[in-house]
């Protein structure tokens, strides 16, 4: 309670906390800021005016103007805010819950399962991140492409259930496949920092003495973990989690800017910029399809930054007050 | 220090089969015919040759065999025929990695430098105006997408100024490094031009190398600050420093002989997440200006799903992390004189 009270105080948190709030609002209220056309089957669409390639700017029509293809700006802000907070919180839920229980189990057991997991997390880690992310968007798109029924589509469907609320049909269609492909590739190469920071808070606490006294009155490893360790040790894993939303919010634009990500059309930020690719020797001119996106993204990112900034100088007092 | 080198040492071939491993494991979730481009230049489209492929290389054979067999085409250097570039897949890295590493090079002085220089400046005006602007602009370099912030540079200085063009060289320079009047030594342009003492070149190669490298440098100068920050704040606490000027040494030599060399130290652990950052940096920023190196050639190879390409640098690239992560250790082991002297 009383980080929050701190949060609010710190004008930095706050600028931040302000920020998130005004997406929340804007991803709340997208259908009365940016109604879909009536007759729209998926509202994440962005609607286009005709099929012109050239942008054209803001006008009265088009407040910020439209891409190549005539899609409109403001629309695919909009509705790209819901894309970006599902995108952000899925991947980071999946992500922790991932690394927690790897570094769970590594750091309960010790031995030779602490061993193997560290090596296996070490591996993962061996690659640059986004690199290993296209990497693997490039293989799942070439493995969901074939349309067969595997463990992998069923992966993809939890996904899909925790992120939309409802199982896709069955096959996987186009537009829900390349965001299951992209989300799921940034997740497989998410989760070591949880795991290496549960790990190292659970060996702090595995021999104190509350832990013993638990164990001396027969409760079996599962109670200790769930009941009596993770409560204790899961506190940095929040922090580090809030922090991470919007980072992977700019790994996937970064997949969607490459063609990677969502399909073309549809709202997200990313993709909405990589239209950009095609006009940088006249840009001057086309100013308004990088920069209203670009700062869309740059002030989402922003704000969970400057709320990660603050929740560290609250955790670590050390150098509050230091000389200066 | 002896022991800690060999054991680092030892933890070297692990990693290494582990990234084998993992992208052979990416691999085997290709189909056979998908796989074939691994062995097979041109893919038969008939049936029945198609069949004759996956039987001759035993692309239906059990795994472990299957990874063995490839694991000794890897180590002779060969991985695979890229449909992108029509041309074997370690050819095209060998190919384009000259242009990779000048811009990386390049990228990486002013981003250690720079960085560095910032963060000593804002530790020792610590909670000050300077910090606090540092910060906040250091925040905003973490948030700013890459591409962002390449296609507004572009948008500045190409489309609006036409200073700096996108590209590696110009045609005319491109037709003069090609040409035989010119040696290409090292393949790295600006070197090259200064060996053949071409002004010209060197003048258009640096002006192609502007943009790019500033993109790629300033979402990495953030890190460097922030650790050089909270390391020299560190430092500065300490009661060698107290001592230091107790005996009358000026404030600038304290920071600068007595605190910067210490706090350095731990600086150099971020080797390995600078790496990163170049190497996940160069995918879009080589997109982004259509500079011709590893990079821009990973982004196209994945968009046309010419997957053999992409795991194929993506094995370079895990390997060239793994032992970049040793240099940036042992180094470490070898600047802290408490791990050196142990």
């Amino acid at each position: 309670m009383s980080t929050l009270k701190q949060l609010v105080r710190n004008p930095t948190s706050l600028t931040g906390l302000i920020l998130v709030l005004l997406f929340i609002v804007m991803a709340l209220g997208a259908p009365i800021i940016a109604p879909p056309a009536e007759n729209a089957r998926d509202p994440y669409m962005i609607p286009h005016d005709g099929f012109s390639v050239e942008p054209r700017p803001p006008s009265e029509e088009h407040p910020l103007g439209t891409t190549e293809g005539q899609y409109d700006i403001l629309y695919g802000i909009v509705w790209g805010t819901r894309t970006a907070f599902r995108v952000g919180i899925v991947i980071t839920l999946f992500t922790a819950v991932t690394g927690v229980i790897v570094g769970s189990i590594a750091a309960f057991y010790g031995g030779w399962v602490d061993d193997l997991l560290m090596r296996v997390t070490e591996i993962f880690m061996a690659f640059p991140f986004l690199l290993a992310a296209i990497t693997l968007t490039a293989v799942l798109q070439t493995v969901y492409g074939r349309g067969e029924a595997g463990i992998l589509v069923w992966g993809a469907k939890i996904i899909a259930l925790v992120a939309f609320g409802r199982l896709p049909t069955k096959p996987l269609d186009p537009v829900s496949m390349r965001l299951m492909t992209a989300m799921m590739a940034l997740m497989a190469f998410g989760w070591m920092t949880y795991a290496r920071l549960i790990r190292g808070d659970i060996l702090a606490l595995k021999e104190r003495d509350f832990v013993l006294a638990a164990r001396t009155m027969g409760a079996g490893d599962f109670r200790i973990l769930f009941r009596h360790i993770l409560p204790n040790a899961i506190y940095p894993t929040l922090v580090v989690a809030s922090m991470d939303i919007g980072s992977y919010v700019l790994s996937f634009a970064g997949l969607g800017f490459l063609g990677l990500g969502a399909q073309v059309g549809y709202a997200d930020w990313g993709q909405m910029i990589s239209f950009a690719r095609n006009w940088i020797p006249r840009l001057a001119q086309h100013w308004h399809i990088v920069v209203f996106p670009g700062v869309t993204i740059l002030l989402f990112v922003l704000a969970w930054n400057l709320i990660g900034d603050a929740f560290r100088d609250i955790l670590d007092p050390r150098l509050r007050g230091a000389r200066g | 220090m002896r022991t800690y080198i060999i054991r680092r040492l030892l933890t070297l071939p692990v990693l290494v089969f582990g990234v084998t491993i993992l992208i052979f494991a990416l691999i085997s979730m290709l189909t056979p015919y998908e796989r074939a481009a691994l062995y097979v230049t041109d893919i038969p489209k008939r049936q029945g040759a198609i069949d004759g492929v996956i039987a001759k290389y035993g692309l239906d054979d059990p795994i472990h065999e299957q990874y063995l067999r490839w694991l000794g085409k890897v180590v002779r250097g060969d991985l695979g025929w890229s449909k992108t570039d029509k041309s074997p897949v370690g050819e095209v890295i060998r190919r384009r990695l000259p242009a990779t590493v000048e811009l990386a090079l390049f990228a990486s002085l002013p981003m250690v430098g720079v960085g560095i220089w910032l963060g000593v400046q804002a530790a020792v005006n610590h909670n000050k105006f300077i910090d606090q602007i540092l910060r906040v602009n250091s925040i905003i370099g973490w948030s700013i997408p890459i591409f962002v912030f390449a296609l507004i540079v572009m948008m500045i200085f190409y489309a609006k100024l036409e200073w700096f063009p996108p590209g590696r060289l110009s045609d005319q320079a491109q037709r003069i490094v090609l040409s035989d009047e010119f040696s290409r030594y090292t393949q790295l342009n600006t070197v090259d031009s200064l060996l053949n003492g071409r002004g010209d070149i060197l003048l258009d190669a640096i002006r192609h190398l502007v943009l790019p490298v500033l993109s790629l440098s300033y979402l990495n100068w953030a890190l460097v600050l922030r650790v050089t920050r909270s390391s020299m704040l560190e430092t500065l606490r300490q009661d060698y420093l107290t001592t230091a000027r107790a005996k009358g040494i000026t404030e600038r030599n304290v920071v600068n002989k007595h605190a910067l060399p210490n706090a350095l130290i731990s600086v150099a652990t971020i080797g390995g997440l600078v790496l990163i950052g170049l190497l996940n940096g160069v995918v879009i920023t080589e997109t982004v200006f259509n500079y011709p190196g590893i990079g821009s050639f990973m982004a196209q190879a994945a968009i046309t799903l010419d997957v053999i390409s992409v795991l194929g640098i993506a094995l370079y690239a895990g390997v060239i992390l793994v032992l970049g992560n040793l240099v940036v250790d042992l180094l470490y082991a070898f600047l802290d004189p408490r791990i050196r002297l142990a």
